[in-house]
């Protein structure tokens, strides 16, 4: 199977936060009650019901302003550095359509994710498990796009087959997209204007490079080290032997 | 019979016990988080019940390295020439004719164990109790995840070799882990300057 994508265009964005309410009716998430913190950008985070959210990025110009609508949500990354240190198999797993998806069931709630996470994404729950959009990987599945894709009145946030979304963001004139190959690929695709961190985004997402080392060199030396650890021991008593010399079990005396 | 001398009193094999049964499930069940061993939920349930006994047995392991650190610190960190010279010949385990200096009740090389214990379970301990008690504060949690995964590969080494020398490599040191004595010929060849001390 091919694997799927979000094309977001903030320049197509008109902020009605459409796909927020979607997100929210398809997952069946409860509303939360917010603060007025002067601007429209509602709730002000991504929370355990908020999967999505528009981040509005208000740029003062010389005359006037210039406002930014942009998705933050699961960039379903290529090389997803959550599933990469969950301690706990099945707990996060790739579908098939190769969105990063969640099973409450198995989550045993430790957050490492939350550490592994380049964007800062996975929230908890009131149970402690982990929850964040898995690309409403339950519609996909069934061929049906995401929620907030099907929802949004302007195509700002048009899913498909990743490599066409790449195509149909060339035709709109965007030579580079933001996730085209960072992370082996984010699922979640970016048409910008200017410098991703202009929409607050970061210019260069990366795994934390402890979480690297650990996954190239601390893992394989666990089982390497233990092995190579019994092979010297079993080396030496073959070869130097045991010390038996004053051994009230060994009897022989040099 | 045999004259025999008292190497280790009661608390101190009771404490190593704790370490051994400790560091055995922490180590089992965290190759089970490093690697997704689902073979072993037919040992713990499931992986949510494994972090629950691994989190808990760690507070006991954590508790054991605690009482070593009164225990064998002092007397690791005095260190003198007699130490130096048991290093200089490898502990004498790489030369069938090999001659240490005389050593007192720890050896320099259990003098070292004892240190890197003291360290490196302090520093596992540490970690683990910041990766249970604050999950989500990501400085602190990638800090402590890379903490707590080089100890224990520096133990998950260690401890094999430290099994491999307190049993096959050093016939009749075992007995020390469940009677605490050893016989006095023994202990004059390998812990000269301790029954020196006692006044044998």
């Amino acid at each position: 199977m091919n694997r799927k994508g979000l094309l977001i265009s903030p320049e197509l964005c008109i902020g009605c936060r459409g796909c927020q309410t979607a997100c929210k009716s398809w997952n069946r998430l409860p509303a939360t009650r917010t603060v007025n913190k002067g601007t429209t950008e509602n709730p002000p985070d991504l929370t355990p019901s908020l999967y999505n959210k528009i981040r509005y990025v208000e740029m003062p110009l010389a005359s006037g302003l210039r406002w930014l609508f942009v998705s933050q949500r699961c960039m379903h990354c290529g090389d997803a550095g959550c599933m990469k240190i969950c301690p706990a198999p099945g707990a996060l797993f790739r579908t098939k359509e190769g969105a990063v998806a969640f099973n409450k069931e198995k989550c045993i709630g430790c957050k490492l994710c939350v550490a592994g996470c380049p964007f800062n994404v996975p929230r908890y729950d009131e149970n402690d498990k982990i929850s964040k959009c898995h690309l409403c990987s339950d519609r996909i599945a069934e061929g049906l796009s995401p929620a907030c894709a099907k929802v949004c009145p302007t195509g700002a946030i048009f899913y498909g087959d990743r490599v066409s979304l790449t195509g149909k963001a060339q035709n709109a004139g965007y030579k580079k997209l933001y996730g085209e190959s960072d992370l082996e690929g984010l699922g979640v695709l970016y048409a910008f204007k200017d410098a991703p961190e202009v929409y607050g985004m970061d210019g260069k997402p990366a795994i934390p490079e402890s979480v690297v080392f650990w996954h190239k060199v601390l893992k394989p030396l666990a089982y390497w080290g233990l092995g190579g650890a019994v092979a010297a021991s079993l080396l030496h008593y073959v070869t130097f032997g045991p010390n038996k010399d004053g051994g009230d079990e060994g009897g022989e005396q040099k | 019979m045999t004259k025999m001398v008292r190497k280790a009193n009661a608390f101190e094999i009771l404490n190593h016990w704790v370490s051994v049964i400790s560091f055995f499930i922490l180590a089992v069940s965290g190759f089970g988080f490093l690697f997704h061993l689902e073979q072993l939920n037919s040992i713990f349930g499931d992986f949510n019940r494994m972090k629950v006994v691994h989190n808990w047995t760690g507070v006991a392991f954590a508790v054991s390295v605690l009482f070593k650190i009164f225990m064998y610190l002092p007397e690791s960190l005095s260190l003198s020439a007699d130490d130096l010279g048991w290093f200089i010949k490898g502990g004498g385990y790489f030369s069938r004719n090999a001659v240490v200096p005389p050593q007192g009740r720890l050896n320099a090389g259990q003098k070292l164990f004892a240190l890197f214990v003291v360290f490196a379970g302090s520093a596992i301990s540490a970690s683990g109790l910041v990766i249970w008690l604050m999950p989500g504060v990501r400085k602190w949690i990638l800090i402590s995840h890379l903490v707590h995964n080089i100890s224990f590969d520096l133990m998950i080494i260690a401890v094999p070799l430290h099994i491999y020398l307190a049993t096959l490599a050093n016939p009749g040191t075992f007995r020390i882990m469940i009677y605490g004595t050893v016989p006095l010929e023994w202990a004059k060849k390998r812990h000269a300057k301790w029954v020196q001390k006692m006044g044998y």
